[in-house]
Protein backbone atom coordinates (compact mmCIF):
# COMPACT_ATOMS: atom_id res chain seq x y z
CA UNK A 1 0.00 0.00 0.00
CA UNK A 2 1.08 3.54 -0.62
CA UNK A 3 1.95 4.54 2.91
CA UNK A 4 4.05 7.31 4.38
CA UNK A 5 6.48 4.86 5.94
CA UNK A 6 6.35 6.83 9.18
CA UNK A 7 7.06 4.48 12.11
CA UNK A 8 5.45 3.92 15.50
CA UNK A 9 7.37 4.65 18.71
CA UNK A 10 7.35 1.59 21.05
CA UNK A 11 5.88 3.80 23.78
CA UNK A 12 2.58 3.96 21.85
CA UNK A 13 2.09 0.22 22.14
CA UNK A 14 3.00 0.26 25.85
CA UNK A 15 0.44 2.98 26.50
CA UNK A 16 -2.14 1.06 24.51
CA UNK A 17 -1.51 -2.10 26.57
CA UNK A 18 -1.89 -0.06 29.74
CA UNK A 19 -5.23 1.23 28.54
CA UNK A 20 -6.46 -2.19 27.47
CA UNK A 21 -5.31 -4.22 30.46
CA UNK A 22 -5.06 -1.69 33.26
CA UNK A 23 -8.66 -0.47 32.94
CA UNK A 24 -7.60 2.89 34.34
CA UNK A 25 -6.68 4.91 31.29
CA UNK A 26 -9.64 6.24 29.40
CA UNK A 27 -8.01 7.56 26.30
CA UNK A 28 -4.69 8.18 24.55
CA UNK A 29 -3.89 10.86 21.97
CA UNK A 30 -1.10 10.26 19.47
CA UNK A 31 0.72 12.65 17.15
CA UNK A 32 3.81 12.88 14.97
CA UNK A 33 7.22 13.49 16.49
CA UNK A 34 8.68 16.91 15.59
CA UNK A 35 10.90 15.38 12.86
CA UNK A 36 7.93 13.44 11.41
CA UNK A 37 9.81 10.16 11.60
CA UNK A 38 7.45 8.41 13.98
CA UNK A 39 4.17 8.54 15.83
CA UNK A 40 4.43 9.21 19.58
CA UNK A 41 2.02 9.49 22.49
CA UNK A 42 0.93 13.08 23.10
CA UNK A 43 -1.24 12.50 26.13
CA UNK A 44 -2.84 9.78 28.23
CA UNK A 45 -5.89 10.56 30.35
CA UNK A 46 -8.03 8.93 33.00
CA UNK A 47 -10.86 11.42 32.61
CA UNK A 48 -14.15 9.70 31.90
CA UNK A 49 -15.76 12.89 30.61
CA UNK A 50 -16.18 12.49 26.85
CA UNK A 51 -16.04 16.29 26.46
CA UNK A 52 -12.49 16.26 27.84
CA UNK A 53 -11.53 13.85 25.09
CA UNK A 54 -13.14 16.03 22.42
CA UNK A 55 -11.38 19.07 23.83
CA UNK A 56 -8.06 17.31 23.30
CA UNK A 57 -8.69 17.03 19.55
CA UNK A 58 -7.28 20.25 18.11
CA UNK A 59 -9.44 22.22 15.70
CA UNK A 60 -6.84 22.51 12.97
CA UNK A 61 -4.42 19.66 13.53
CA UNK A 62 -4.57 15.95 12.87
CA UNK A 63 -4.32 13.33 15.60
CA UNK A 64 -4.81 9.63 16.24
CA UNK A 65 -6.58 8.47 19.39
CA UNK A 66 -7.71 5.37 21.22
CA UNK A 67 -10.74 5.59 23.52
CA UNK A 68 -12.04 2.94 25.91
CA UNK A 69 -15.73 3.41 25.33
CA UNK A 70 -18.18 2.20 28.03
CA UNK A 71 -21.91 2.10 27.45
CA UNK A 72 -25.10 0.36 28.47
CA UNK A 73 -26.39 -2.08 25.92
CA UNK A 74 -30.11 -2.52 26.16
CA UNK A 75 -30.91 -5.74 28.00
CA UNK A 76 -27.26 -6.73 28.02
CA UNK A 77 -25.77 -4.54 30.75
CA UNK A 78 -22.47 -2.70 30.75
CA UNK A 79 -20.26 -3.10 27.68
CA UNK A 80 -16.96 -1.66 26.59
CA UNK A 81 -15.43 -1.26 23.15
CA UNK A 82 -12.01 0.12 22.33
CA UNK A 83 -12.30 2.70 19.58
CA UNK A 84 -9.61 3.95 17.22
CA UNK A 85 -9.92 7.53 16.00
CA UNK A 86 -8.43 9.13 12.91
CA UNK A 87 -8.92 12.85 13.53
CA UNK A 88 -8.40 14.90 10.39
CA UNK A 89 -10.22 18.23 10.60
CA UNK A 90 -10.88 20.04 7.31
CA UNK A 91 -9.04 23.06 8.74
CA UNK A 92 -5.76 21.11 8.82
CA UNK A 93 -3.38 21.53 5.90
CA UNK A 94 -3.62 19.05 3.04
CA UNK A 95 -0.09 17.98 3.89
CA UNK A 96 -0.90 16.99 7.44
CA UNK A 97 -4.13 15.30 6.34
CA UNK A 98 -2.22 13.28 3.76
CA UNK A 99 0.47 12.39 6.27
CA UNK A 100 -1.99 11.29 8.91
CA UNK A 101 -4.17 9.23 6.61
CA UNK A 102 -1.23 7.50 4.97
CA UNK A 103 0.34 6.69 8.36
CA UNK A 104 -2.80 5.44 10.06
CA UNK A 105 -2.47 1.76 9.15
CA UNK A 106 1.00 1.51 10.71
CA UNK A 107 -0.38 2.57 14.10
CA UNK A 108 -3.76 0.91 13.77
CA UNK A 109 -2.40 -2.51 12.90
CA UNK A 110 0.03 -2.52 15.80
CA UNK A 111 -2.96 -2.48 18.20
CA UNK A 112 -4.97 -5.66 18.58
CA UNK A 113 -8.43 -5.69 20.10
CA UNK A 114 -9.76 -2.51 18.48
CA UNK A 115 -13.51 -2.91 17.98
CA UNK A 116 -14.50 0.26 16.23
CA UNK A 117 -12.86 2.60 13.74
CA UNK A 118 -13.95 6.20 13.66
CA UNK A 119 -12.66 8.72 11.13
CA UNK A 120 -13.67 12.28 11.80
CA UNK A 121 -13.19 15.59 10.08
CA UNK A 122 -15.57 17.53 12.31
CA UNK A 123 -16.97 17.19 15.85
CA UNK A 124 -20.29 15.73 14.73
CA UNK A 125 -18.52 12.71 13.27
CA UNK A 126 -16.75 11.95 16.56
CA UNK A 127 -19.67 12.91 18.82
CA UNK A 128 -20.67 10.68 21.73
CA UNK A 129 -23.94 9.80 20.00
CA UNK A 130 -22.21 8.81 16.79
CA UNK A 131 -19.70 6.58 18.54
CA UNK A 132 -22.44 5.12 20.76
CA UNK A 133 -24.43 4.26 17.67
CA UNK A 134 -21.46 2.49 16.10
CA UNK A 135 -20.72 0.69 19.36
CA UNK A 136 -24.30 -0.51 19.84
CA UNK A 137 -24.48 -1.78 16.28
CA UNK A 138 -21.42 -3.99 16.58
CA UNK A 139 -21.28 -7.16 18.64
CA UNK B 1 11.51 24.33 5.77
CA UNK B 2 10.43 21.35 7.82
CA UNK B 3 12.17 18.20 6.75
CA UNK B 4 9.54 15.50 6.94
CA UNK B 5 10.97 12.20 8.03
CA UNK B 6 14.65 12.84 7.42
CA UNK B 7 16.39 12.82 4.08
CA UNK B 8 16.05 15.38 1.36
CA UNK B 9 14.50 13.45 -1.52
CA UNK B 10 13.74 15.85 -4.37
CA UNK B 11 11.56 13.35 -6.18
CA UNK B 12 9.42 14.14 -9.21
CA UNK B 13 5.71 13.39 -9.53
CA UNK B 14 3.94 12.72 -12.84
CA UNK B 15 0.17 12.45 -13.17
CA UNK B 16 -1.19 11.78 -16.67
CA UNK B 17 -4.85 12.41 -17.45
CA UNK B 18 -7.00 12.54 -20.58
CA UNK B 19 -6.66 16.30 -20.90
CA UNK B 20 -3.29 17.10 -19.40
CA UNK B 21 -0.04 15.76 -18.03
CA UNK B 22 0.95 17.21 -14.67
CA UNK B 23 4.56 17.05 -13.55
CA UNK B 24 6.43 18.73 -10.75
CA UNK B 25 8.68 18.45 -7.73
CA UNK B 26 7.49 16.40 -4.76
CA UNK B 27 6.74 18.73 -1.86
CA UNK B 28 5.41 21.53 -4.09
CA UNK B 29 1.75 22.41 -3.81
CA UNK B 30 1.18 22.82 -7.55
CA UNK B 31 2.68 20.98 -10.52
CA UNK B 32 5.39 23.01 -12.32
CA UNK B 33 4.46 21.65 -15.74
CA UNK B 34 0.87 21.27 -16.88
CA UNK B 35 0.87 20.40 -20.57
CA UNK B 36 -1.83 18.97 -22.83
CA UNK B 37 -1.81 15.17 -23.19
CA UNK B 38 -2.80 15.46 -26.85
CA UNK B 39 0.06 16.24 -29.22
CA UNK B 40 0.41 17.31 -32.81
CA UNK B 41 2.21 15.34 -35.52
CA UNK B 42 2.80 15.71 -39.19
CA UNK B 43 2.73 12.33 -40.93
CA UNK B 44 5.72 11.64 -43.24
CA UNK B 45 3.41 11.50 -46.27
CA UNK B 46 2.27 15.08 -45.73
CA UNK B 47 5.74 16.34 -45.05
CA UNK B 48 7.38 16.26 -48.45
CA UNK B 49 5.62 19.37 -49.81
CA UNK B 50 6.56 22.86 -48.76
CA UNK B 51 9.17 22.08 -46.09
CA UNK B 52 7.35 23.35 -43.06
CA UNK B 53 8.92 26.37 -41.38
CA UNK B 54 8.12 25.22 -37.87
CA UNK B 55 10.70 22.47 -37.78
CA UNK B 56 12.93 24.03 -35.19
CA UNK B 57 10.17 25.34 -33.05
CA UNK B 58 10.26 24.58 -29.36
CA UNK B 59 8.25 21.48 -28.55
CA UNK B 60 9.12 19.61 -31.72
CA UNK B 61 10.56 16.16 -31.36
CA UNK B 62 10.79 12.78 -33.00
CA UNK B 63 8.35 9.94 -32.56
CA UNK B 64 8.94 6.67 -34.37
CA UNK B 65 7.05 6.51 -37.64
CA UNK B 66 5.86 10.09 -37.42
CA UNK B 67 8.06 12.65 -39.03
CA UNK B 68 7.58 15.46 -36.58
CA UNK B 69 5.72 15.74 -33.31
CA UNK B 70 4.78 18.77 -31.29
CA UNK B 71 4.17 18.74 -27.56
CA UNK B 72 3.18 21.17 -24.85
CA UNK B 73 1.75 24.64 -25.01
CA UNK B 74 3.29 25.38 -28.39
CA UNK B 75 2.29 21.92 -29.55
CA UNK B 76 -1.20 20.88 -30.64
CA UNK B 77 -2.80 24.29 -30.11
CA UNK B 78 -0.66 26.01 -32.75
CA UNK B 79 -2.00 25.72 -36.27
CA UNK B 80 0.39 23.96 -38.64
CA UNK B 81 -0.27 22.77 -42.17
CA UNK B 82 -1.19 19.09 -42.27
CA UNK B 83 -0.74 18.62 -38.52
CA UNK B 84 -2.84 15.84 -37.05
CA UNK B 85 -3.73 15.50 -33.36
CA UNK B 86 -3.20 12.33 -31.37
CA UNK B 87 -3.96 11.55 -27.76
CA UNK B 88 -2.08 8.66 -26.13
CA UNK B 89 -4.77 8.49 -23.42
CA UNK B 90 -8.04 6.72 -24.01
CA UNK B 91 -10.63 6.13 -21.25
CA UNK B 92 -8.13 7.41 -18.71
CA UNK B 93 -5.52 4.77 -19.60
CA UNK B 94 -2.40 5.04 -21.71
CA UNK B 95 -3.53 3.35 -24.92
CA UNK B 96 -0.53 4.32 -27.04
CA UNK B 97 2.87 4.27 -25.35
CA UNK B 98 4.59 5.51 -28.52
CA UNK B 99 4.53 9.24 -27.76
CA UNK B 100 4.64 8.86 -23.95
CA UNK B 101 8.42 9.14 -23.49
CA UNK B 102 8.55 12.25 -25.68
CA UNK B 103 5.59 13.77 -23.84
CA UNK B 104 7.21 13.17 -20.44
CA UNK B 105 10.57 14.36 -21.73
CA UNK B 106 8.99 17.59 -22.91
CA UNK B 107 7.46 18.23 -19.46
CA UNK B 108 10.62 17.39 -17.52
CA UNK B 109 13.34 18.76 -19.78
CA UNK B 110 11.79 21.59 -21.80
CA UNK B 111 9.40 22.93 -19.16
CA UNK B 112 11.00 22.00 -15.83
CA UNK B 113 14.60 21.94 -17.08
CA UNK B 114 15.50 18.92 -15.02
CA UNK B 115 16.92 15.52 -15.76
CA UNK B 116 14.93 12.41 -14.85
CA UNK B 117 18.06 10.38 -14.22
CA UNK B 118 18.77 12.43 -11.10
CA UNK B 119 15.40 12.07 -9.39
CA UNK B 120 13.20 9.29 -8.06
CA UNK B 121 9.88 9.46 -9.95
CA UNK B 122 6.41 8.72 -8.65
CA UNK B 123 3.77 8.18 -11.35
CA UNK B 124 0.04 7.96 -10.67
CA UNK B 125 -2.38 5.48 -12.21
CA UNK B 126 -6.18 5.20 -12.33
CA UNK B 127 -7.82 2.30 -10.47
CA UNK B 128 -8.64 0.48 -13.70
CA UNK B 129 -5.05 0.49 -14.95
CA UNK B 130 -3.77 -2.88 -16.19
CA UNK B 131 -0.71 -4.73 -14.81
CA UNK B 132 0.84 -4.68 -18.28
CA UNK B 133 0.43 -0.91 -18.45
CA UNK B 134 2.09 -0.19 -15.11
CA UNK B 135 4.97 -2.53 -15.92
CA UNK B 136 5.47 -0.77 -19.23
CA UNK B 137 5.59 2.55 -17.38
CA UNK B 138 8.21 1.17 -14.99
CA UNK B 139 10.20 -0.05 -17.96
CA UNK B 140 10.09 3.36 -19.64
CA UNK B 141 11.20 5.04 -16.43
CA UNK B 142 14.10 2.72 -15.70
CA UNK B 143 15.26 1.93 -19.23
CA UNK B 144 14.61 5.15 -21.15
CA UNK B 145 14.81 7.75 -18.41
CA UNK B 146 17.36 5.94 -16.24
CA UNK B 147 15.57 6.98 -13.04
CA UNK B 148 17.28 5.97 -9.77
CA UNK B 149 13.93 4.91 -8.21
CA UNK B 150 10.28 4.56 -9.19
CA UNK B 151 6.86 4.12 -7.63
CA UNK B 152 3.38 3.98 -9.11
CA UNK B 153 0.50 5.09 -6.86
CA UNK B 154 -3.24 4.81 -7.29
CA UNK B 155 -5.01 8.15 -7.74
CA UNK B 156 -8.12 7.04 -5.80
CA UNK B 157 -5.97 6.14 -2.80
CA UNK B 158 -4.00 9.39 -3.10
CA UNK B 159 -7.24 11.38 -3.20
CA UNK B 160 -8.58 9.49 -0.18
CA UNK B 161 -5.44 10.23 1.82
CA UNK B 162 -5.32 13.85 0.67
CA UNK B 163 -8.81 14.22 2.12
CA UNK B 164 -7.42 12.91 5.41
CA UNK B 165 -9.25 9.61 5.23
CA UNK B 166 -8.32 5.96 5.30
CA UNK B 167 -11.63 4.88 3.79
CA UNK B 168 -13.72 6.86 1.32
CA UNK B 169 -15.90 6.68 -1.76
CA UNK B 170 -13.92 8.64 -4.35
CA UNK B 171 -15.95 10.30 -7.10
CA UNK B 172 -13.52 11.48 -9.74
CA UNK B 173 -14.82 13.38 -12.74
CA UNK B 174 -12.26 13.89 -15.47
CA UNK B 175 -12.41 15.04 -19.06
CA UNK B 176 -13.32 11.67 -20.52
CA UNK B 177 -14.07 9.37 -17.57
CA UNK B 178 -16.23 9.62 -14.44
CA UNK B 179 -15.40 7.04 -11.80
CA UNK B 180 -16.66 5.93 -8.39
CA UNK B 181 -14.09 3.98 -6.40
CA UNK B 182 -14.46 2.61 -2.87
CA UNK B 183 -11.21 2.78 -0.89
CA UNK B 184 -11.06 0.88 2.39
CA UNK B 185 -8.12 1.25 4.78
CA UNK B 186 -5.95 2.51 1.95
CA UNK B 187 -6.83 -0.20 -0.57
CA UNK B 188 -9.10 -0.01 -3.60
CA UNK B 189 -12.03 -2.37 -3.28
CA UNK B 190 -11.92 -3.66 -6.84
CA UNK B 191 -15.37 -5.20 -6.89
CA UNK B 192 -16.91 -1.79 -6.22
CA UNK B 193 -14.98 -0.02 -8.99
CA UNK B 194 -17.31 1.75 -11.42
CA UNK B 195 -16.52 4.09 -14.28
CA UNK B 196 -18.08 5.37 -17.47
CA UNK B 197 -17.42 7.81 -20.29
CA UNK B 198 -20.14 10.10 -18.94
CA UNK B 199 -18.14 13.33 -19.48
CA UNK B 200 -18.07 12.55 -23.20
CA UNK B 201 -21.85 12.26 -23.25
CA UNK B 202 -22.17 15.63 -21.49
CA UNK B 203 -19.77 17.08 -24.03
CA UNK B 204 -21.70 15.61 -26.96
CA UNK B 205 -24.93 17.04 -25.58
CA UNK B 206 -23.39 20.52 -25.26
CA UNK B 207 -22.05 20.32 -28.80
CA UNK B 208 -25.41 19.23 -30.15
CA UNK B 209 -27.10 22.08 -28.31
CA UNK B 210 -24.74 24.65 -29.79
CA UNK B 211 -24.64 23.39 -33.37
CA UNK B 212 -28.33 22.62 -33.84
CA UNK B 213 -30.54 25.49 -35.05
CA UNK B 214 -33.41 26.49 -32.79
CA UNK B 215 -36.25 29.05 -33.08
CA UNK B 216 -34.35 31.89 -31.37
CA UNK B 217 -30.85 31.54 -32.76
CA UNK B 218 -28.84 30.10 -35.62
CA UNK B 219 -26.42 27.23 -34.99
CA UNK B 220 -22.94 28.18 -33.78
CA UNK B 221 -19.94 27.57 -36.04
CA UNK B 222 -17.10 26.27 -33.92
CA UNK B 223 -14.22 27.57 -36.05
CA UNK B 224 -11.21 28.31 -33.83
CA UNK B 225 -9.63 31.76 -34.00
CA UNK B 226 -6.66 30.35 -35.95
CA UNK B 227 -8.94 29.85 -38.94
CA UNK B 228 -10.61 33.25 -38.83
CA UNK B 229 -9.09 36.22 -40.63
CA UNK B 230 -11.63 38.86 -39.66
CA UNK B 231 -14.96 39.27 -37.92
CA UNK B 232 -17.47 42.01 -37.21
CA UNK B 233 -19.43 42.74 -34.08
CA UNK B 234 -22.98 41.47 -34.43
CA UNK B 235 -26.11 41.55 -32.29
CA UNK B 236 -26.82 38.58 -29.98
CA UNK B 237 -28.50 35.65 -31.77
CA UNK B 238 -27.66 37.17 -35.17
CA UNK B 239 -25.78 35.38 -37.91
CA UNK B 240 -22.06 36.04 -37.43
CA UNK B 241 -20.12 37.99 -40.04
CA UNK B 242 -16.63 36.60 -40.39
CA UNK B 243 -14.24 35.54 -43.07
CA UNK B 244 -12.15 32.40 -42.89
CA UNK B 245 -8.46 32.12 -43.57
CA UNK B 246 -8.73 30.44 -46.95
CA UNK B 247 -4.95 30.00 -47.00
CA UNK B 248 -5.18 27.66 -44.02
CA UNK B 249 -8.32 25.67 -44.74
CA UNK B 250 -6.75 23.22 -47.17
CA UNK B 251 -3.92 22.38 -44.78
CA UNK B 252 -6.20 21.93 -41.78
CA UNK B 253 -6.60 18.28 -40.86
CA UNK B 254 -9.82 16.81 -39.63
CA UNK B 255 -8.30 15.63 -36.34
CA UNK B 256 -6.91 19.09 -35.56
CA UNK B 257 -10.23 20.74 -36.30
CA UNK B 258 -12.18 18.20 -34.25
CA UNK B 259 -9.81 18.66 -31.34
CA UNK B 260 -10.03 22.43 -31.48
CA UNK B 261 -13.80 22.43 -31.87
CA UNK B 262 -13.97 20.23 -28.78
CA UNK B 263 -11.93 22.87 -26.97
CA UNK B 264 -14.39 25.57 -28.02
CA UNK B 265 -17.27 23.48 -26.68
CA UNK B 266 -15.31 22.80 -23.48
CA UNK B 267 -14.69 26.50 -23.01
CA UNK B 268 -18.41 27.18 -23.40
CA UNK B 269 -19.28 24.41 -20.94
CA UNK B 270 -16.91 25.77 -18.31
CA UNK B 271 -18.12 29.33 -18.70
CA UNK B 272 -21.83 28.94 -19.31
CA UNK B 273 -23.19 25.48 -18.45
CA UNK B 274 -24.38 24.49 -15.00
CA UNK B 275 -26.70 22.22 -13.12
CA UNK B 276 -29.57 23.05 -10.77
CA UNK B 277 -28.82 22.02 -7.21
CA UNK B 278 -32.25 20.53 -6.52
CA UNK B 279 -33.04 18.83 -9.81
CA UNK B 280 -34.88 20.06 -12.89
CA UNK B 281 -37.53 22.65 -12.11
CA UNK B 282 -39.08 24.81 -14.85
CA UNK B 283 -40.31 27.40 -12.38
CA UNK B 284 -36.96 27.87 -10.71
CA UNK B 285 -35.31 28.12 -14.09
CA UNK B 286 -37.32 31.26 -14.90
CA UNK B 287 -35.40 33.04 -12.16
CA UNK B 288 -31.91 31.92 -13.10
CA UNK B 289 -29.75 34.40 -14.93
CA UNK B 290 -29.13 34.03 -18.62
CA UNK B 291 -25.49 34.07 -19.62
CA UNK B 292 -23.94 35.63 -22.68
CA UNK B 293 -21.14 33.93 -24.56
CA UNK B 294 -19.21 34.88 -27.66
CA UNK B 295 -17.49 32.42 -29.98
CA UNK B 296 -14.35 33.15 -32.03
CA UNK B 297 -16.55 33.82 -35.09
CA UNK B 298 -18.13 36.78 -33.31
CA UNK B 299 -21.36 34.87 -32.93
CA UNK B 300 -22.83 35.54 -29.53
CA UNK B 301 -25.99 34.58 -27.72
CA UNK B 302 -27.72 34.59 -24.36
CA UNK B 303 -28.14 31.10 -22.95
CA UNK B 304 -31.08 30.49 -20.61
CA UNK B 305 -32.57 27.26 -19.22
CA UNK B 306 -30.78 25.19 -21.88
CA UNK B 307 -27.46 25.83 -20.17
CA UNK B 308 -28.70 23.82 -17.18
CA UNK B 309 -29.85 20.97 -19.40
CA UNK B 310 -26.18 20.18 -20.03
CA UNK B 311 -25.42 19.51 -16.37
CA UNK B 312 -28.58 17.47 -15.99
CA UNK B 313 -26.85 14.79 -18.08
CA UNK B 314 -24.51 14.06 -15.16
CA UNK B 315 -27.43 13.01 -12.98
CA UNK B 316 -30.36 12.04 -15.13
CA UNK B 317 -30.92 10.36 -18.48
CA UNK B 318 -34.10 10.98 -20.45
CA UNK B 319 -36.24 7.83 -20.93
CA UNK B 320 -35.08 7.36 -24.51
CA UNK B 321 -31.43 7.56 -23.44
CA UNK B 322 -31.94 5.40 -20.35
CA UNK B 323 -33.29 2.58 -22.52
CA UNK B 324 -30.06 2.40 -24.50
CA UNK B 325 -27.56 -0.02 -22.92
CA UNK B 326 -24.61 1.73 -24.58
CA UNK B 327 -25.24 5.02 -22.82
CA UNK B 328 -22.64 5.66 -20.09
CA UNK B 329 -23.96 5.42 -16.53
CA UNK B 330 -24.72 8.71 -14.81
CA UNK B 331 -23.28 9.61 -11.41
CA UNK B 332 -26.15 8.27 -9.25
CA UNK B 333 -26.04 5.04 -11.27
CA UNK B 334 -22.30 4.67 -10.75
CA UNK B 335 -22.69 5.27 -7.01
CA UNK B 336 -25.57 2.81 -6.64
CA UNK B 337 -23.75 0.07 -8.55
CA UNK B 338 -20.54 0.67 -6.64
CA UNK B 339 -22.23 0.46 -3.23
CA UNK B 340 -24.25 -2.57 -4.28
CA UNK B 341 -21.01 -4.48 -4.78
CA UNK B 342 -19.77 -3.57 -1.27
CA UNK B 343 -20.66 -5.27 2.02
CA UNK B 344 -23.69 -3.61 3.67
CA UNK B 345 -21.74 -2.55 6.78
CA UNK B 346 -19.21 -0.76 4.60
CA UNK B 347 -21.81 1.25 2.72
CA UNK B 348 -22.49 3.61 5.61
CA UNK B 349 -18.78 4.27 6.12
CA UNK B 350 -18.31 5.00 2.41
CA UNK B 351 -21.30 7.25 2.00
CA UNK B 352 -20.28 9.21 5.11
CA UNK B 353 -16.91 9.81 3.45
CA UNK B 354 -17.52 10.83 -0.13
CA UNK B 355 -14.52 12.56 -1.70
CA UNK B 356 -15.29 14.63 -4.80
CA UNK B 357 -12.34 15.30 -7.09
CA UNK B 358 -11.23 15.84 -10.69
CA UNK B 359 -11.38 18.91 -12.91
CA UNK B 360 -14.86 17.97 -14.16
CA UNK B 361 -16.21 18.18 -10.61
CA UNK B 362 -15.70 21.95 -10.76
CA UNK B 363 -18.67 22.08 -13.16
CA UNK B 364 -20.93 24.81 -11.82
CA UNK B 365 -23.43 23.48 -9.27
CA UNK B 366 -22.25 19.87 -9.46
CA UNK B 367 -21.15 19.46 -5.83
CA UNK B 368 -24.43 20.90 -4.49
CA UNK B 369 -26.49 18.74 -6.80
CA UNK B 370 -24.55 15.65 -5.73
CA UNK B 371 -25.46 16.54 -2.15
CA UNK B 372 -29.17 16.71 -2.89
CA UNK B 373 -29.05 13.46 -4.90
CA UNK B 374 -27.35 11.67 -2.01
CA UNK B 375 -29.82 13.14 0.49
CA UNK B 376 -32.65 11.35 -1.34
CA UNK B 377 -31.18 7.92 -0.68
CA UNK B 378 -29.07 8.25 2.44
CA UNK B 379 -29.95 9.77 5.83
CA UNK B 380 -26.30 10.37 6.70
CA UNK B 381 -23.75 11.35 4.12
CA UNK B 382 -20.86 13.75 3.91
CA UNK B 383 -19.07 15.11 0.88
CA UNK B 384 -15.50 16.28 1.12
CA UNK B 385 -15.02 18.63 -1.82
CA UNK B 386 -12.00 20.93 -1.49
CA UNK B 387 -12.94 24.56 -2.14
CA UNK B 388 -9.53 25.20 -3.60
CA UNK B 389 -9.79 24.38 -7.34
CA UNK B 390 -6.13 23.36 -7.48
CA UNK B 391 -6.73 20.69 -4.84
CA UNK B 392 -9.75 19.49 -6.80
CA UNK B 393 -8.14 19.53 -10.24
CA UNK B 394 -4.78 18.10 -9.21
CA UNK B 395 -5.77 16.08 -6.11
CA UNK B 396 -3.96 12.96 -7.31
CA UNK B 397 -0.80 14.87 -8.18
CA UNK B 398 -0.86 16.71 -4.84
CA UNK B 399 -1.26 13.50 -2.84
CA UNK B 400 1.66 11.99 -4.73
CA UNK B 401 3.66 15.16 -4.21
CA UNK B 402 3.28 14.96 -0.44
CA UNK B 403 3.93 11.24 -0.23
CA UNK B 404 7.02 11.29 -2.44
CA UNK B 405 8.50 14.20 -0.48
CA UNK B 406 8.70 12.15 2.71
CA UNK B 407 12.07 10.81 3.76
CA UNK B 408 10.26 7.89 5.37
CA UNK B 409 8.68 6.96 2.03
CA UNK B 410 12.06 5.69 0.80
CA UNK B 411 11.30 2.13 1.89
CA UNK B 412 8.59 1.96 -0.79
CA UNK B 413 10.58 3.20 -3.77
CA UNK B 414 11.61 0.53 -6.25
CA UNK B 415 15.31 1.17 -6.68
CA UNK B 416 17.23 0.71 -9.89
CA UNK B 417 19.09 -2.23 -8.35
CA UNK B 418 15.84 -3.94 -7.41
CA UNK B 419 14.51 -3.42 -10.92
CA UNK B 420 17.62 -4.93 -12.44
CA UNK B 421 17.46 -7.88 -10.07
CA UNK B 422 13.74 -8.69 -10.08
CA UNK B 423 12.44 -7.14 -13.29
CA UNK B 424 8.78 -6.36 -13.86
CA UNK B 425 7.50 -8.62 -11.07
CA UNK B 426 8.63 -6.14 -8.43
CA UNK B 427 6.15 -3.51 -9.61
CA UNK B 428 3.09 -5.56 -8.66
CA UNK B 429 4.69 -6.66 -5.39
CA UNK B 430 5.70 -3.22 -4.19
CA UNK B 431 2.93 -1.01 -5.54
CA UNK B 432 -0.19 -2.66 -4.21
Amino acid sequence: MASSGIGVHPGCLQDYQTLKLGKKLKYIIFKFSPDFKEIVTEKTSESDKYEDFLADLPEDQCRFAVYDFHFQKEGAGQRNKVCFFLWNPDAATIKSRMLTASSKEALRKSFDGIHIDVQGSDLSEVSYENVLEKASRSF
Amino acid sequence: MVNYGGDEVSALVIDIGSSSLRAGYAGDDTPKAIIPSPYGYIPPSAFSGDGDATMNENGASEVAGKAKSYFGHSGPSIWRANMEIGNPISDGLIADFGPIPALIRHALEDVMHCSASEHPILVTEPSWNTPANRERMAEIMFEEFQVPAFYIANTSVLNTFAAGKGSALVIDIGQSVASVVPVVDGFVLRKGLQFSSLPKLVHAHARHLLTTPNPVRPPADLYPYQLISSKQAVEPNAHPRYTLREDRLAGTTRSWREWYEAREVEEWVQTVAGVLDQGWNDQLLQHRQHKQYEFPTGYNAWFGPERFGVGEMYFHHTPQLAGNPDIPKHIPGLITDSLKACDPELRQVLISNVVLTGGGSLFSGLADRLGSELARSFPHFKIHAPGNPIERRYGGWLGGSILASLGTFHQLWISREEWQEHGKAIVGQRCK
